[in-house]
């Protein structure tokens, strides 16, 4: 383990640069609090790779998810935010500090804020692996646009697939959605995807399971499903997987921090683990709603916490 | 050492702009090909890459040799630039 006092130290580390992790930054940083911010990804995250954003306050007729990203980003950095790009391996528990193993080397700090959302979930089928990047996605904003003028098939039946389905048929002939039981999609994406239904763009397949994603001579030829007990194939150039997410928790177990049964770690009231000093916000938050908006919401709350676990702890600017 | 480099990107990637964010910080300069724009070249990408995806960085060496990096993967971006 390094000398701590050659570990470089910060008063707050915040371990990932999504929406919660960036309102967080925007909150420590106009109050000079020292912030370093860790993504091992792209600032936003999976707002990011969001087509549309119709749901955040503020923006009447909506707004790019790439766009809202680097307007968070922006507005964290024009108060002092530094994003590092780098990953955080482990926590420890060193009493008043926080030691982090990062790829950046170990790393100090007062107070953690870990905001590393959620990542979209894999089915697990046959073939999705094989065909990875090669006919199987999980971003349609990134890979959609190879699919010009042919057929998809879109797995899934919330939020995400709705949106990115409806935003595949810029691109796509047409798509089959296919969805495992019914879809849980919000009543105005909806009544939104009907329109690309009666247009004969999208056709829905509700009660399909998906088996297995087949294809010859390296490219993806068909999904194969079952509906009703009975098998069906459904003829497609590629496939895009929006089946829920992932928590981002991997590299905390063995932490000591309390995770629930789906990986989610625990708070108490105040947003803090049982880790004093490690606190918590957005989708990776135990009882998190998933939504752009909560986890700004939650990233400004952590702040204000961590300000007063500060104050009752050090001053920011004193060792 | 870098000769050239060429990044074949789409619109509305989020993770093509990391990459040339961290090219030009780096001071590296590099040719662009948005295959939104260019969708004549996507078969080009495909071949050069064997993946449906964006961003792919096309790393053209001093001796012509090319290293081809998918996505945002700074792991492989970093030494291939070095």
């Amino acid at each position: 383990m390094a000398e701590t006092t050659e570990t470089p130290r910060h008063d707050v580390i915040i371990v990932g640069a999504g929406p919660a992790a960036l309102s967080a930054a925007i909150y420590t940083t106009r109050e000079d609090i020292d912030t370093l911010l860790f993504e091992r990804g792209v600032p936003g995250g999976l707002a990011a790779i969001t087509d549309w954003v119709d749901n955040y306050p503020g923006f009447a007729d909506g707004i790019a998810g790439l766009e809202l990203a680097g307007n968070l980003q922006k507005q964290a950095e024009r108060f002092g935010a530094v994003i590092e790009l780098g990953e955080v391996l482990k926590i420890h528990d060193e009493g008043k500090w926080k030691r982090l193993e990062t790829t950046s080397g170990d790393m100090l700090a007062k107070a953690v804020l870990i905001a590393t959302g959620s990542d979209y979930k894999k089915i697990g089928a046959p073939g999705e692996a094989e065909y990875y990047a090669r006919g199987v996605h999980y971003c349609a904003t990134c890979d959609g646009a190879f699919y010009r003028d042919k057929r998809l098939v879109v797995i899934g039946g919330g939020n995400s697939a709705i949106q990115e389905a409806m935003f595949l048929t810029r691109f796509a002939t047409h798509i089959d959605l296919l969805v495992r039981s019914t879809i849980k999609a919000s009543d105005i994406l909806q009544r939104e995807l009907q329109k690309y239904v009666d247009d004969g763009k999208v056709t829905v397949h509700l009660g399909t399971v998906t088996d297995e994603i087949v294809g010859e001579a390296g490219a993806v030829t068909k999904v194969v499903g079952t509906q009703d007990g009975k098998k069906v194939e459904f003829p497609t150039d590629g496939v895009f997987v929006f089946v829920g997410l992932k928590p981002n928790s991997e590299f905390l177990e063995g932490c000591g921090i309390e995770l629930d049964h789906i990986h989610l770690v625990k708070t108490d009231e105040n947003l803090q683990t049982n880790m004093k000093g490690v606190f918590v916000a957005g989708d990776i938050r135990s009882g998190a709603t998933m939504q752009i908006a909560s986890a700004a919401g939650e990233g400004a709350t952590a702040a204000l916490k961590i300000r007063e676990y500060l104050e009752g702890h050090a001053h920011p600017i004193q060792n | 050492m870098v000769k050239n480099i060429t990044i074949f990107t789409t619109t509305t990637c989020a993770y093509c702009p990391m990459v040339k964010k961290y090219l030009g910080a780096k001071g590296l300069q590099y040719d662009e090909v948005n295959l939104d724009q260019n969708p004549e070249r996507q078969q080009e990408a495909l071949a050069i890459s064997g993946a449906l995806t964006v961003p792919v960085t096309v790393i053209t060496k001093q001796d012509d040799t090319k290293e081809v990096v998918v996505g945002y993967n700074l792991a492989k971006l970093a030494p291939a630039v070095a």
